[in-house]
């Protein structure tokens, strides 16, 4: 009795987590004259005609290739200059270790409205508006917090004596860093990396401001700001809304544990 | 020593990023704000304070600073209640644990505005399906007291995975024997929670309330995707309103104004959690 | 295994971008040709027909390129565009159109080549007023009237006729009308309009006023706290709670959720562009056949009034390539080329000579019967300040009319501030 009334309200969890998801799918499904008819609730004829739309033009494709080239370097710039700064609080003597850990954790607080017109200044300076590096600079900064939080504690697991035990072996710092505490530490940068490139690839506001062509527009922007002068193509914001969410929920799925540890790394840790 | 010399160099190039993208900006958009500068008929002219004297008599900014207050209060309130019981249902043993996590995940790797785009579908008053499923005719968006609300409840959604992810973590910190201990003496489900489970997961619900407090504070792609602020405004939080005044009408010097002070809002509540927990969010 | 999924994963993407991007046509210079780029906002129809009249410029002007390129946005978004990329000086477009609301804006800072000398004395007394109004700045032209929108009533000419009665020329005969025929068949609105706090409101609501005897500006005076406005905005609060005649999720309602719910049958009156009636005449849709359109209602004893609509081609000053961009804006605004659009894209032409011609009026009918609303069309006030005063309008008008604030205290309080946005006149 008692198990069934758990997977009775596990039941409706799930369905209340993703159900938006799937009334965009089945939105997606429909044809323009079932848009704005309720009931029914499904398709008569499901048609993949949206999908077919969106994926007709270049322009669909071009946004999805910059979300992923801004999304993957961001991940990969955060994680290098992240992990780096993460391994000397960590590991090594620093003098302000405390103070930095704070100053970084502050900066995770700013609210992007305040940085954002001066930083599309500065990126306007030096001709990197509506560029991938834009959209690269800023999300990395703004995934160093993160990363460097959740790092820092990651290596301070790992024991010092396996460190010593390599600067013994005459490894230079930078050496042991990157043969010994990287590849130990896998599971935690794995974790960083999903988070990040999350981040990456969902953000909005520096993206709407950031960019302005489909040279560099990025997925939420692209759907906020469906093209259109009158109209706007209900059916194909749906069907783009799910093609994007779909390889998040890829992600989720596979590497649920990984993402959980991440987010429990970062707050639980500190 | 000479350890202490290559930590500079390991910890430097962070430390530059930051100063360069984040702190450089800060003290630009404070420059700004003491400024009238209008973009597009080139004016820029120091005027001191006057932009923050004029926000003092400006009505929209308290409106916006008040949705803003409450939207934070409502659905961090919101999240945390429904991430709590969330939390502890995923807390009991049922198989599939896994694959439970990994949809009640899926709301937070949405981006913002994807899942905005869904529920303005959903809350549309004439044919979306949640007036069809509740057998209301609500006008979710179109009404002044409906339109936050309905902008809360999607933050609500969309952060609940996030804050009963944490909390869980927290549950699953305490150990068993202290509940066997306890139903030993008599204590009933409600005096568990009361007396065992809260006092032991207070520190990760504070956790918790500050960092989605500082986030719905600066809450920006979920209003302006849904109702880009109205109807009559009353949906505009700070940020869309900076927004509006910096990107629409490209007032640079007073959008600047408004940006400072979201700033200081968030620094505000962000000590004033600090000054609750003491030193527990301090690095160990 | 775990440390190399991050770099395979990050290969794939790398080779998917490769992959996406080799793919995307440049659009280089082709030998001493001049190339002109021509932004605009996305083509409403069908775009392979607008092509074709790119291309035939090319032909008839040798040595001329035109790359045009479509902004993948909203209006807003697409004026964020302009400013940020004029106020930095960008060379990177020549040619572009624009919303019927920006020119004196941009021409104000100094962004748009004077193209007064484009247009000579008879096509300027071909032109609509309202347009050539909205593209003049200080006595000078800085933009050419490319194509033309006002709002309209559609109507459902079925549902009339079974209670016999005639599209309405007052407000009061629509709020009877709708009545009646909501009466008899339930399920149904009775006028639906765009109520959701953004531009179209303030076009919606303009319509009111001027079709009341009231107005924004007049010479240069804020006069929006006026008996006429306040009967207006008044009048459009009642439609909803005491006439009844439109439902309370006008206050959500853009051009689009209006089409559809019209376009699904479920409304007898709707204000809306012109846009709307190729899609009700498309096979399939449940209204073909049943739709009437005509000028809007106004209140007893004054005009009716609709606001204007559509775009303007102007040239960037920083252009690199003037003349050959005079050449195109020439082109692209002819009476040739307006008809070409008309009679395959179905753009509303700026030429009123072209709506008694004999092509138009046989295969675009419907345009050509829009000339006399057209006419009446009145820009949104033409100020370099708009932009402000739109922010201060639409927040303003939505509280009247979801009853939150009086009328007459919105209008106030609106009035207020465009005064102290015009106030602060540098």
């Amino acid at each position: 009795m008692r198990k069934g009334l758990l997977y009775i309200s596990l039941i409706l969890v799930i369905f209340y987590s993703v159900g938006p998801l799937l009334w965009q799918l089945i939105t997606s499904l429909k044809m323009d004259y079932e848009l704005t008819r309720i009931p029914p609730l499904l398709p008569e004829n499901p048609s993949l005609v949206h999908y077919i739309a969106i994926f007709k033009g270049r322009m669909f494709l071009r946004v999805i290739a910059n979300s992923a080239v801004v999304a993957s370097l961001t991940t990969l710039f955060a994680l290098a200059i992240g992990s780096l700064c993460s391994f000397g609080l960590a590991k090594l003597a620093t003098r302000y270790k405390a103070l930095i850990l704070g100053f970084v954790l502050s900066i995770s607080m700013f609210p992007p409205i305040a940085t954002v017109s001066p930083l599309y200044l500065v990126i306007r300076s030096i001709g990197l508006r509506d560029t991938w590096w834009a959209l690269i600079i800023t999300y990395t900064t703004f995934s160093l917090p993160l990363t460097i939080w959740i790092l820092t504690s990651f290596f301070r697991e790992l024991p010092d004596e396996i460190y010593y035990a390599a600067r013994v072996d005459g490894c230079t710092p930078f050496q042991s860093y990157y043969r010994i505490v990287l590849p130990l530490s896998a599971p935690g940068i794995f974790a960083t990396a999903i988070l990040v490139f999350i981040f990456s690839w969902n953000e909005f506001l520096y993206a709407l401001t950031l960019t302005s062509t489909q040279a560099s527009r990025t997925i939420p922007v692209a759907i906020a700001l469906f093209p259109g002068i009158h109209e706007i193509p209900w059916g194909e914001i749906a069907a783009a809304s799910v093609t994007v969410t779909a390889p998040l929920i890829i992600l989720v799925f596979a590497f649920q544990r990984r993402i959980i540890e991440g987010l429990t790394g970062g707050a639980v840790k500190g | 020593m000479k350890r202490s010399e290559a930590a500079t160099w390991f910890i430097a190039p962070a430390l530059l990023l930051l100063a360069a993208v984040t702190i450089y900006p800060i003290i630009h958009v404070i420059y700004l704000s003491l400024h009238r500068k209008l973009l597009i008929f080139g004016i820029s002219e120091f005027v001191g304070l006057q932009n923050f004297l004029f926000l003092l008599k400006d009505g929209r900014f308290w409106g916006a600073l008040g949705n803003t207050a409450y939207f934070t209060a409502l659905s961090v309130s919101g999240e945390l209640i429904l991430g709590l019981a969330l939390a502890l249902l995923m807390n009991k043993a049922f198989s599939g644990k896994g694959f439970v996590r990994a949809m009640v995940l899926i709301p937070w790797a949405i981006p913002t505005v994807v899942s905005a785009k869904m529920w303005e579908w959903m809350y549309n008053g004439d044919f979306g399906i949640l007036n069809y499923l509740l057998g209301t005719k609500v006008n979710w968006l179109g009404d002044p007291f409906w339109a936050l609300h309905a902008a809360i409840m999607m933050d609500v959604w969309k952060t609940t995975p996030f804050v009963a992810i944490l909390l869980l973590a927290g549950l699953q910190l305490i150990p068993p024997d202290l509940y066997s201990a306890a139903r030993i003496d008599g204590a009933g489900p409600f005096r568990l929670f009361r007396h065992v489970t809260l006092p032991l997961i207070k520190p990760m619900i504070l956790i918790v309330l500050i960092f989605r407090s500082l986030d719905a504070f600066r809450v920006f792609d979920a209003v302006y995707v849904l109702t880009g602020g109205g109807p009559a405004n009353t949906t505009e939080t700070l940020s869309v309103y900076a927004y509006k005044v910096l990107f629409q009408t490209l007032q640079i010097g007073y959008g600047s104004a408004l940006a400072v002070v979201v700033f200081i809002c968030v620094g505000l509540i962000a000590i004033g959690f600090i000054g609750i927990m003491g030193r527990r969010v301090a690095y160990r | 295994m775990l440390t190399k999924f991050p770099l395979i994963l990050l290969l794939c993407l790398s080779l998917f971008y490769c992959a996406a991007c080799t793919k995307t046509p440049h659009d280089g210079e082709k030998g001493s040709d001049v190339t002109i780029v021509f932004t605009h906002g996305k083509i409403p129809g069908d775009y392979e027909q607008f092509k074709r009249i790119l291309r035939q410029f090319e032909r008839e002007n040798p040595g001329i390129r035109v790359a045009d390129r479509t902004l993948p946005s909203s209006t807003d978004e697409q004026h964020q565009f302009y400013v940020i990329n004029l106020d930095a000086g960008s060379k990177d477009f020549d040619v572009l159109s624009m919303d019927v609301i920006w020119v004196p804006e941009f021409a104000m800072a100094g962004w748009l080549r004077d193209v007064s000398g484009l247009l000579s004395e008879s096509e300027l007394d071909d032109i609509f007023p309202g347009p050539l109004e909205a593209v003049t700045y200080m006595g000078k032209r800085y933009a050419v009237p490319w194509y033309i929108d006002a709002g309209l009533l559609y109507y459902r000419k079925d549902l009339l006729d079974d209670i016999g009665a005639k599209p309405p020329k007052t407000w009061d005969e629509l709020v009877r009308t709708a009545r009646l025929i909501t009466e008899r068949s339930k399920g149904i609105y009775g006028f639906i309009w765009q109520g959701k706090q953004y531009e179209g409101l303030v076009c919606d609501v303009l319509e009111y006023l001027w079709s009341h005897g009231g107005n924004v500006l007049e010479n240069g005076k804020v006069v929006l706290h006026s008996p006429e406005n306040v009967r207006a905005l008044t009048f459009m609060r009642e439609l909803i709670v005491r006439d009844r005649v439109s439902p309370e999720i006008v206050t959500t309602l853009v051009e689009e959720s209006s089409r559809h719910i019209f376009g699904n049958g479920r409304a007898v009156f709707m204000r809306n562009w012109p846009y709307a009636w190729n899609i009700f005449e498309r096979d399939g849709s449940p209204v073909k056949g049943k739709i009437g359109v005509a000028a809007l209602p106004s209140a007893a004893g004054h005009p009716s009034a609709s606001t204007l609509g559509g775009w303007q081609i102007g040239i960037n000053r920083h252009s690199k390539h003037p003349d050959a961009a005079e050449r195109f804006v020439r082109f692209l605004t002819s009476r040739e080329s307006q008809k070409t659009l008309a009679l395959t894209v179905g753009y509303k032409p700026t030429r009123r000579s072209l709506y008694s011609d004999a092509d138009l009026k046989r295969q675009q009918p419907f345009i050509a019967s829009l000339h006399d609303i057209l006419l009446n069309a009145r820009p949104r006030p033409v100020s370099p300040y708009y932009m402000m005063m739109t922010q201060i309008l639409q927040p303003e008008f939505s509280a009247a009319i979801a009853g939150i604030k009086k009328p007459s205290d919105a209008l106030m309080s609106a009035e207020r501030q465009v005064q102290h946005v015009l106030g602060v006149r540098p």
